[in-house]
């Protein structure tokens, strides 16, 4: 099997600490704070605790303005990144995309919309246009001329970790030849609120792996790596910076905000990396620590620290009191650490530390100093115990990470909730006061579920849970990856949470709806209730979210990461996104926004004696503008063979502004196939929303299984992003 | 002054959303967390919140509740030696 790795020829940042890697580094290793009293929006408690905001002026910086804070954020660090690599995409064609870690989206901006509302009784609603995680994958595409695979993962704390592995994967199985790969995340009244409500911040400033640290500290930022293939960086004479040699992804399957405490799943982690990576534990000559300062993370991380390394832990440290917790950025500025450390062979501090932990009994380094690294590895652990580890190498090293093989899926089983019947929904304060029709799923039957699971979970999390359990029963002795997406997450426990923070001024929180409120929560939970310990991931990219899991899964199936893996996408209607949608004049009588969830059980299709149907392409990437449905077809092709195709199943019969792209892309296939393919539609059952090209997929496997039909399944997002996928009997 | 057992129960039934039981059926000196009711740390944030809506008692540090969150009795002493008068 042949070895190879991806490289980095680029690296941006923005941060509290600095912009820029010089600034970081100077910062770093002065081993000071970026941390300083909040200003971007009012605290009325907790306003004094140091938070690691970034006070520039972005716009004065060049940022396009039509865009989120956290999509600013993003845009600045792949300027930079852009530009520290000398690449232009002009002639990449459907070769360079992106895939980012975003947790908080636009919530911040979004918020805005709803701090107005609730104080003053009305407001336009412009600022939620970018709401969405995905905005900031479409917003870099956009300007920066991307039409390659673009992909959102929100796992919380985890998520760019699980960008960058991801991202090495796409061009590692050759779909891809350079990828923007990190993340972006801005402060919040949503996670400043939640994460005091869960009493975990420290108000003197995070201490990470110090024997009085009392939490962590928050933060924002952006950090992107321009990840090549090896071919590729040196074809253009790139200079390269480092190796990314390993990348491990697991779950604790263990609680929705508390790690495992014997950090199981970070040894998992950590071992995963070093399986791929194909080197033992002693080559790793450094550290960067997840190291939050939290009581019960840093305890956890280095009793697993403690296991992977038999006791002979390397030098680590936790950057997080330079930074703060810049949450979905964070895996991506501490790769921008651990690539830097490997270039000037120089082991960063861990400012906060005094006191050794008798409990830890370890000392993470305290000073910058120099040291020979060759090898050095990148925790990040992220809510629903969802872990990430990367190792990045010296240029001069070998490649390491062997190119997985391709091999055959098939669905095992399939679950499905909803489309229910169409139902009319309330508006109530402190929105304007209305009502709307919508597809909806009904009342959940949740007898089977236990009685946390019944008084604790979302609806959305039900959802997910029950599909899945519909698709695939518990075994333990089984590898079991999930990648359960969603569009746009646990609505109403994230709008009901800041609702409430914002109306009483931060007083009574309410501690068991933040938790909820992460997009990776349905995948989380779903974890826990299989016992599934394998990658644990949350794709949220608009239209094709769906599609995105089923990537995932079949990327850890190829990789021998997993036995099975659980696929899907949940999405729920509440009154703000039917409120949003209405002003925007997204629905009408014919197009209804619709809410469900759909899992799928994948596995290697010679592991299998009747599975439901065979998936035999998927294809990930972005439309261009004007749209051409030639070049559509022609793209379609370069993946599925058409020959073998007789029904065109398409996402249209939703979002008007798409329908006429869908019939051009129709018609322009039959002149590329020589025949009249079947054109069937799905969402005039389901009603538009973004995990609704699952339900195109269950009604493909149903089709293929009971009629033995070839599908294709084709799905355009409104903000650019496109997926194939080819489903058989 | 020491409060109603009875009235911390429903309290507490409502707050954390606890299905199919009453305040009956919670003994006041059985373990709230772990075994008992099976209540996990974001129960105890809830009860953190509730000490603070209704008894006015603010808790910064969740070590500090964790001796009073044993049992419903030691969350009602704690309650009457804390609560401001």
């Amino acid at each position: 099997m042949a070895a190879r790795s991806p490289v980095i020829t680029g690296l941006g940042i923005v941060s509290a600490a600095g912009f820029g890697t010089e600034e970081v580094w100077s910062m770093l290793a002065a081993g000071a704070s970026g941390l300083k009293p909040l200003t971007l929006f009012q605290s009325p408690r907790y306003g004094k605790i140091p938070v690691g905001e970034i006070q520039r002026d972005l716009i004065a910086l060049g940022v396009p303005t039509r865009s989120s804070r956290s999509d600013k954020l993003g845009w600045l660090a792949a300027r930079e990144a852009i530009a520290d690599a000398k690449i232009n995409f002009q002639n990449s064609g459907d070769r360079a995309g992106i895939l980012l870690g975003t947790s908080v989206g636009g919530s911040y901006d979004s918020e805005l919309f709803l701090a107005t509302l609730i104080k003053r009784g009305k407001m336009r609603a412009r600022p939620t246009r970018f709401h969405e995680c995905s905005t900031t994958v479409d917003f870099i595409a956009d300007s920066f001329g991307l039409y390659g695979p673009g992909m959102a993962i929100a796992t919380a704390c985890s998520s760019s970790a699980l960008a960058i592995a991801q991202a090495a994967e796409m061009i590692l199985s050759c779909e891809a030849d350079v990828m923007l790969a990190g993340g972006a995340d801005s402060l919040s009244r949503m996670t400043w609120g939640g994460f005091h409500s869960l009493l975990l911040v420290d108000s003197a400033g995070c201490r990470p792996f110090d024997a009085t640290r009392g939490g962590m500290s928050l933060g924002e930022g952006a950090a992107i790596l321009v990840l090549e293939s090896e071919e590729n960086a040196r074809r253009r004479g790139a200079k390269i910076l480092a190796r990314l040699s390993g990348w491990g992804m697991s779950c604790d399957a263990y609680h929705a905000t508390a790690p495992h405490p014997q950090g199981a799943g970070a040894t998992m982690a950590m071992q995963s990396a070093l399986r791929r990576a194909g080197l033992e534990p002693s080559a790793i000559d450094y550290v960067n620590a997840h190291g939050t300062g939290t009581r019960d993370n840093d305890i956890a991380e280095t009793i697993a620290l403690k296991t992977v390394f038999h006791n002979r832990v390397p030098p680590f440290s936790s950057t997080k009191r330079i930074f703060g917790h810049a949450l979905a950025a964070s895996g991506a500025m501490e790769a921008v650490v651990c690539i830097e450390a490997l270039r000037r062979q120089e082991l960063p501090p861990n400012p906060g530390f005094t006191k050794c932990d008798p409990a830890i009994g370890l000392e993470p380094v305290v000073e910058l100093r120099h040291a020979p690294l060759t090898h050095v590895m990148s925790n990040s652990f992220g809510f629903g115990g969802n872990n990430g580890v990367l190792i990045f190498s010296t240029p001069e090293t070998l490649p390491r990470a062997v190119v997985p093989e391709k091999i055959k899926i098939a669905v095992g089983g399939i679950g499905v909730i909803g489309p229910g019947a169409v139902v009319i929904k309330e508006i109530t304060a402190p929105l304007p006061p209305g009502r709307g029709p919508v597809f909806s799923c009904g009342a959940l039957d949740t007898t089977t579920l236990n009685p946390n699971q019944r008084r604790r979970l979302s609806r959305l999390q039900q959802m997910a849970l029950i599909t899945a359990r519909q698709s695939h029963a518990p075994d333990p002795a089984q590898r079991v990856a999930i990648a359960i997406g969603t569009g746009l997450g646990c609505l109403e426990d994230a709008g009901t949470f800041i609702e409430n923070l914002v109306a009483k001024d931060e007083r009574e929180p309410m501690p068991s709806r933040f938790p909820n409120s992460v997009h990776n929560s349905p995948a989380g939970q779903v974890a826990i209730d299989q016992a599934a310990r394998g990658m644990n991931s949350a794709p949220t990219v608009g239209e094709i979210t769906f599609e995105c899991a089923l990537w995932q899964g079949i990327s850890q199936l190829a990789n021998g990461e997993a036995d099975c893996a659980l696929v899907g996408a949940a999405d729920e209607v509440d009154k703000y996104l039917l409120s949003i949608g209405q002003r925007w004049g997204a629905w009408d009588d014919k197009i209804m926004p619709g809410e469900g969830a759909v899992v799928a059980s994948i596995t290697n299709a010679e592991k299998i004696s009747s599975p439901l149907a065979r998936v035999t392409a998927v294809k990930l990437g972005r439309w261009r503008k004007p749209f051409d449905a030639g070049r559509e077809a022609d793209w379609i092709a370069s993946a599925v063979d058409l020959s073998k195709v007789e029904v065109f199943m398409s996402g249209a019969k939703g979002f008007r502004q798409l329908e006429p792209m869908y019939e051009a892309v129709a018609a322009a296939l039959w002149e590329r196939a020589g025949k009249k393919l079947e054109h069937q539609t799905y969402k005039q059952l389901c009603g538009e929303f973004h995990a609704a090209s699952a339900f195109g997929f269950s009604l493909a496997v149903k089709l293929a299984h009971e009629k033995k039909c070839s599908m294709l399944l084709y799905t355009l997002s409104q903000r650019g992003a496109k997926a194939v996928c080819c489903i058989q009997p | 002054m020491q409060i109603s057992t009875h009235e911390l129960k429903s309290k507490i039934i409502e707050s954390l959303k606890l299905q199919d039981i009453t305040p009956e059926q919670i003994d006041d000196d059985a373990p709230l967390f772990g075994t008992g009711l099976g209540l996990d740390s974001i129960d105890a944030l809830e009860l953190v919140v509730l000490l603070e809506k209704d008894y006015g008692i603010v808790i910064k540090d969740i070590e500090e509740g964790r001796p009073a969150f044993r049992s419903v009795r030691t969350l009602a002493d704690f309650i009457a030696a804390k609560r401001p008068q």
